[in-house]
């Protein structure tokens, strides 16, 4: 391997020939290279991802929403059963959002997780949350969806879709 | 999935296809039924028509022909009692889902947003007559 060297020697001197012949030619690296400036900071987040992002901490709350109001009845009652296997397709309605989500390196992702602990409802006191609560917020999670998938791309628009009717189907289910 | 390639013509074609299988197969589903549920396969049945001559303006007022219903359609499975005139009325109501959500992947937005409210109230009439809801109607089999 006897060319190597000269050859590992040549990279180098083109490399940190590069600014100088940059100079002569008058140009600055932006006008050079077309892509993103990687000086420029993190580029802005996408409309889609900002929308589910949205969506993903209404879904959040929703799931708040349902753990308050079962975790705070203090009865195994037939209610409390009831909407344990609505919060169980909640969770399912997060984790299917959260898998769409693809975050650029080094934006915080670790709120989104599919497992939303019950501390995660601080607004809203033990058993206080009426089923005509439960029912309005499905009411406007379903509206909310349908409002924001005409923007993003067709299979998100569709999982959006599917959520909203699973939360209108809630709503019947919990008497409206 | 229906993918976003889906013209907005062919999916409304296919929606209205599956309003008039379900207009059909609550003929079915009626006959085995009584009481209230008959009452509501009635009333569901009446809103699949409504359905159907709304889907067939739209079709016309894009300068289309919209799909003739068939005389007969194929059932999924037998019919002969109460249980199986529910599944059927479930299954009917998932087909229509499906319809719609393929609405809801066209470009046109306000077709999207027309098949994402259509398919909830598709949607809530499955879980009726399943008796329990599902967490993603339309994406999944019933």
């Amino acid at each position: 391997m006897p060319d190597i060297l000269p050859r590992r020697r040549l990279l180098a001197a083109s490399a940190a020939a590069l600014p100088a012949l940059l100079a002569i030619a008058g140009c600055r690296s932006a006008e050079v290279f077309a892509g993103p400036d990687p000086l420029a900071g993190r580029p802005p987040l996408s409309r889609d991802v900002i929308t589910l992002q949205a969506v993903i901490a209404a879904e959040q709350a929703m799931i708040a929403l349902y753990q308050v109001a079962v975790h705070g009845d203090p009865r195994p009652t037939g209610r409390a059963r009831g909407l344990e296997g609505l919060l169980a397709q909640h969770r399912q309605h997060l984790g299917q959002l959260v898998a769409r989500l693809i975050l650029p390196s080094g934006e915080p992702s670790a709120s989104f997780s599919p497992s939303t602990s019950p501390s995660a409802a601080p607004t809203t006191g033990p058993g206080r949350v009426t089923i005509a609560q439960l029912r309005a917020a499905e009411r406007a999670s379903a509206t909310n969806l349908v409002r924001r998938l005409v923007t993003v791309p067709p299979d998100l628009a569709q999982l959006f879709a599917s959520i909203a009717a699973s939360d209108a189907t809630h709503a019947v289910a919990l008497g409206g | 999935m229906a993918v976003g390639s889906v013209t907005g013509l062919a999916a409304l074609q296919a929606a209205l296809a599956a309003e008039d299988a379900a207009i059909f197969g609550y003929g079915v589903a009626g006959a085995h039924l009584s009481g209230t549920r008959q009452s509501a396969a009635a009333q569901d049945w009446t809103g699949h028509n409504e359905a159907r001559d709304t889907l067939t303006a739209m079709i016309s007022g894009l300068g289309a022909t919209p799909v003739a219903a068939q005389a007969f359609y194929q059932l999924p499975f037998a019919v002969g009692d109460a249980a199986s005139a529910a599944a059927l009325a479930a299954y009917l109501e998932d087909g229509v889902t499906r319809a719609y959500l393929g609405l809801v992947a066209v470009s046109d937005q306000r077709l999207r947003t027309f098949g994402a409210v259509a398919m909830q109230s598709s949607a809530e009439r499955a879980a009726f007559w399943q008796g329990r809801t599902q967490a993603f109607p339309g994406l999944q089999a019933s």
